[in-house]
Formats: structure tokens, sequence, C-alpha cells
């Protein structure tokens, strides 16, 4: 139980792996859906569960749903997966043995890489775990968005009411 | 330095890979984009929580919002390809022009 989230970052990382050995779009969207439910659970083990909902909502909610129909239209007749094209198998294959590998050479022993210091699982222990916290820091950081960061808002705000007018724009050939 | 980060620097690194090498479907690299948009709001976020710093939540945020009007942009673009060659095959491009 104390391992579930490496577990979780793995199979995030062989989500990762999944869609990109390139099968066909659809089964690319749902391997992304996929990491994108684990990175979920993973931010919100570590305490955040306001960031895990954002990306439940915004980015599978919102934009793999804009992905998923784009998908749907520009799709073929056979689309192949990843057990029936041998480019996509064994690119999979390449990246899940490069990623127990990795596992294994993890957990044995202290590290160093590229001047970090990798030792130990001490941040799978989430202090604090089983009773109320006093502050909220992702929601307590998340508000300060309209306080403290009311000039990044406004720049967010103002540039996705432009991007609303560049897509027309684009769509219709005025660039 | 925990573990869990070289996990998701890795698929940034993976998805990184995914977006330069092209196959037959350019939607195909757009959702690898789609995914190193994904790492970076992972790592963001986690390292936010643990370094307990609360201010800097906003920037997951902020980079998720980004991200989608990149994302529509790029949509943009992969429908007018389509609308031009009937599908988005990268091998039809050789124009130069959408």
């Amino acid at each position: 139980m104390m391992y579930v989230v490496f577990i979780m970052s793995v199979l995030y990382v062989v989500g990762f792996i999944g869609f990109s050995s390139k099968p066909s779009p659809v089964y690319g969207g749902m391997s992304l859906v996929v990491s994108g439910g684990l990175g979920c659970g993973i931010v919100t083990s570590s305490g955040g569960s306001f960031l895990g909902l954002v990306v439940f909502l915004v980015y599978l909610g919102g934009m793999m749903v804009v992905f998923g129909y784009t998908i749907a239209m520009a799709t073929e007749e056979y689309p192949e997966t990843w057990g029936s094209n041998v480019v996509v198998l064994s690119a999979f294959l390449v990246g899940l043995l490069m990623e127990v590998f990795m596992v294994m050479w993890l957990f044995s022993g202290e590290h160093e890489l590229v001047g970090f210091y990798f030792s130990g699982l001490e941040g799978l222990m989430v202090l604090g775990e089983g009773g109320f916290e006093y502050v909220r820091e992702d929601y307590s950081g998340g508000a300060s968005l309209y306080s403290y960061g009311f000039w990044f808002l406004a720049m967010a705000g103002w540039m996705l009411f432009v991007s609303i007018f560049i897509a027309i724009e684009v769509t219709r050939k005025r660039y | 330095m925990p573990y869990i980060y070289i996990n998701i620097i890795l698929a940034f690194v993976i998805s990184l890979i995914g977006t330069l090498i092209y196959r037959s479907h350019l939607i195909s690299s757009l959702l690898c984009l789609e995914g190193m948009i994904l790492s970076l709001f992972t790592l963001n976020a986690l390292l936010s929580l643990n370094i307990n710093f609360t201010l800097s939540t906003i920037v997951p945020l902020i980079l998720l919002v980004f991200a989608a009007c990149e994302a529509a942009v790029g949509l943009a673009l992969l429908i007018i390809i389509s609308n031009t060659y009937g599908l988005d095959y990268v091998q039809n491009l050789n124009l130069l022009q959408c």
C-alpha cells in the first residue's frame, strides 16, 4: 500500500509509451485518457485534490473530448492497434523494457543522477494523511489566482478570448 | 529526491521523442504534444505540493490555460489540412500550403 503512488507513476509511464509508439489515434487518445487519470491519482495522493479535479474536468473532460471528435473525423477504416503492426509493438516493448530496467536499477541502492541525489522512498509517505489539514494548499493557491495573481488571470482570459478568434480565422483560411 | 519525479520526467522525454518522430498521422504528434503538457502539469503540481509553496500552485493552472489555446490552434490547422487532403497523412503534405 505504501508503494501505490510509485506503481501509479510506473503505469503512467507505460501509458505514455502506449501513445508514443504511435498506434492509430483512437488508441492513442484512449491511452492518454488512462495516463491522465493516473496523473490525477498521483497528484491527489500528494494532497492536491483540487489540482487532480482540474486535470479530470478541464484536461480530460474539455481538451480530450475535443481531440476525441477531431480524431473521429480524421480516422481511417482499419485502425491499427498495438498488436496489429510489428513497428508499433516493437516500439512499445522497447519502451516497456526500458521502464522495467529503470525500476530495477532504482531499487538497487542510492544513486546520483545529473546532480540530484535519488535515495529511498521518503517521498511516498505523505505526512498528515490521516487527519485534517488546517491549510488546504491547492485550494488557497488556486484562490490566490484571483487576488495576488490578478495579472495572470487577466492575461490568461485575454489569451483564451483571442484564441477563439484565431481558431475561427485560421479555419476560414484567412491567415 | 523522490522516485516519482524520475518517472514523470521520463514520461516527458518519451512523449518528446514521440512528437519528433512521424508515422502516418499528423494528429498522433499532436497527441504526443498533449502528453508533454500533461507531464509538465503533473510535475509542476507535485513540486508545488511537496515544497509546500502554496502560491506556486497557480503555475499548473496557467499552464493548462496555455495548453488549451495551443491545442485549439493545432486542431484548427489539422482541420484545414483534413479539408484539403481528405486525411491528415504526413505524406500528403508536399505542397507547403494548408
